[in-house]
């Protein structure tokens, strides 16, 4: 019982409505991207579910408990919230020590969880002396310090070099091949990608999606389909014979929207037309996600009528 | 949650912080200073005190323990430090609890050596000046000294809990116990004998008059510490970390 869930939460800052009668329910063994823009709620979300923010009304759940009644939560929940939380004038290793007494987690993990996020040689060092990616891998190694089955990392790439963003993302994976429940929010397309299987996506304080990755971006972005050829003139009498419509770049390949590459490669070679190159494009993540929130903007700026 | 293993957190995070350690020794050091000056001062004055003579030197000392305080409390307040700490204990009240006695012990621990250390070096100057000093006198102002500065510490850690920061503590402090007893003590007659530094403080002297004694001065000091302490814990559970 490792589950998230969220349960018609809502959250109100005065008279602003942070997160708006949202339910979801994050499940183990993979990965969930939380996306959405700023302000669209996803920190809130997570601080009312480790209970550090009071709900205003609904609830928020961890393997069907509240936060705050969990004996020794870090062996549960690892959080990332903050990379700028540790103290400036502790050491990294200290920083840790004190989160690892109160939760009596012994003092060998402290140092396996330096190792693991590659602090091992700056730990005693003073947190004020790390860079911004240390101080992030300090965030996630005290996420990660109890061992927990439910990992909640917010925007974790932050300051970390190409090297480190590699490193987070078989990171992710690997916690959730161990079967843990992790939720990451982002508002990175392209990295949210390389490691989500699943998605949650709010805007405003409300969901707008809570689907597999691979059918939230196949619902929403038409398959186009990525041709090279050395006869335009043939491939363009062709395609506009069959009702497609291509589109030319500068460097020579054609790409031909709305379509799959069976039959455009079928419809190609049938007629004899030479082709260098002939490939399907997947939509993006980033395609689809604009795609929702344009839609989202639409329906917002245009209210129906009563 | 047991208490203990947080007690033990709240210790290695005061532990950790040089600065904290600074002000235990800052207050040592400070107090012992002055009260050495005082030691070798003029003792002709008809109302002189050999004891708070002796002990004079926490008044100036007494800053360091209330630094101390506000410091121990406003290092968790410091980009989000008081969510991974509430994480990771979410009973605040329980937190709160650890954090204070993680305070309080090594104030009245340090206090105390500070007020023996006090006592002997200024009495060594002092001579004969404070041979009428009897040792139940002398083990009443360094224990009631001890107690003191461990109070006065607390009244800043409650302070800066409620006020969020360990600045605004200090601001509201440090003027009361430098100036307004100083400037207004006189003046406003019966009402600043009622002030935590004023009341506090009797238990200092060999002699006193006024409505309060030694240690129902003690008292109430106590009673504004608990006063900031209840106050802080209940703005620490009431609002978003």
């Amino acid at each position: 019982m490792t589950t998230i869930e969220v349960r018609e939460l809502t959250k109100e800052y005065g008279t602003r409505r942070a997160v708006d009668d949202l339910t979801f329910t994050v499940l183990p063994g993979r990965v969930t991207g939380f996306l959405g823009p700023n302000g669209a709620g996803k920190s809130t979300t997570m601080r009312l579910v480790l209970g550090l923010d009071r709900t205003t009304s609904g609830s928020a759940t961890v393997g069907g408990r509240r936060y705050d009644t969990l004996r020794e939560p870090l062996r549960h929940v690892g959080a990332l919230l903050d990379a700028q939380a540790a103290h400036g004038s502790r050491t990294g290793r200290d920083h840790l020590r004190t989160l690892a007494a109160s939760n009596r987690i012994p003092l060998g993990r402290v140092d396996e969880v330096l190792e693991e996020t590659g602090l091992a040689s700056v730990a005693r060092r003073r947190v004020k002396t790390y860079s911004l990616g240390m101080r992030q891998r300090l965030g996630i190694a005290a996420a990660l310090l109890g061992d927990p089955e439910v990992v909640m990392l917010d925007e974790p790439s932050n300051g970390l070099d190409p090297e480190g963003i590699i490193w987070i993302r078989e990171l992710l994976r690997r916690l959730a091949g161990e079967g843990r429940t992790v939720l990451v929010s982002s508002h990175l397309m392209n990295e949210t990608a390389s490691f989500a299987d699943h998605l949650v996506v709010l805007g405003k304080g409300r969901l707008l999606a809570d689907t597999p990755m691979r059918e939230f971006i196949h619902a929403r972005v038409q398959p186009s389909v990525r041709i090279r050829t050395t006869n335009p003139t043939a491939l363009k009498a062709v395609l506009a014979q069959h009702g497609h419509d291509a589109a030319e770049h500068e460097d020579g390949h054609w790409t031909v929207h709305h379509a799959r590459v069976d039959e455009i490669g079928r419809l190609v070679s049938a007629v004899g037309v030479p082709i260098l190159e002939l490939a399907a494009e997947e939509g993006t993540l980033e395609q689809a996600y604009l795609d929702l929130t344009s839609a989202e903007t639409e329906f917002t700026a245009q209210p129906q009528e009563a | 949650m047991p208490y203990a293993p947080v007690l033990h957190s709240e210790w290695l995070k005061i532990r950790t912080l040089r600065s904290l350690l600074g002000a235990l020794l800052a207050l040592f050091a400070a107090t012992t200073a002055f009260s050495a000056i005082a030691g070798v001062s003029e003792t002709s004055d008809p109302e002189f005190d050999p004891l708070f003579m002796a002990l004079s030197g926490v008044g100036p000392g007494q800053i360091a323990a209330i630094s101390f305080g506000a410091m121990a409390v406003s290092s968790e307040f410091h980009g989000g430090g008081l969510r991974l700490s509430l994480a990771a204990v979410p009973q605040r009240g329980r937190w709160f609890a650890a954090k204070a006695t993680a305070i309080a012990v090594p104030a009245l621990a340090v206090g105390l050596v500070t007020a023996l250390a006090a006592l002997l070096v200024a009495k060594a100057g002092l001579g004969d000046a404070a041979s009428g000093l009897t040792v139940g006198e002398q083990v009443r102002g360094v224990v009631g000294c001890g107690i003191y500065l461990m109070l006065m510490a607390l009244l800043a850690a409650g302070l800066a809990a409620l006020l969020r920061s360990g600045a605004a503590a200090l601001s509201v402090l440090i003027p009361l116990v430098l100036v307004v007893s100083f400037v207004i003590g006189d003046v406003a007659g019966g009402a600043t004998d009622f002030m935590p530094d004023r009341a506090g403080q009797i238990v200092l002297y060999q002699t006193h008059g006024g409505p309060l004694g030694p240690w129902s001065g003690l008292a109430v000091t106590a009673l504004w510490t608990a006063a900031a302490l209840v106050a802080g814990a209940w703005s620490l559970r009431r609002r978003d970390a």
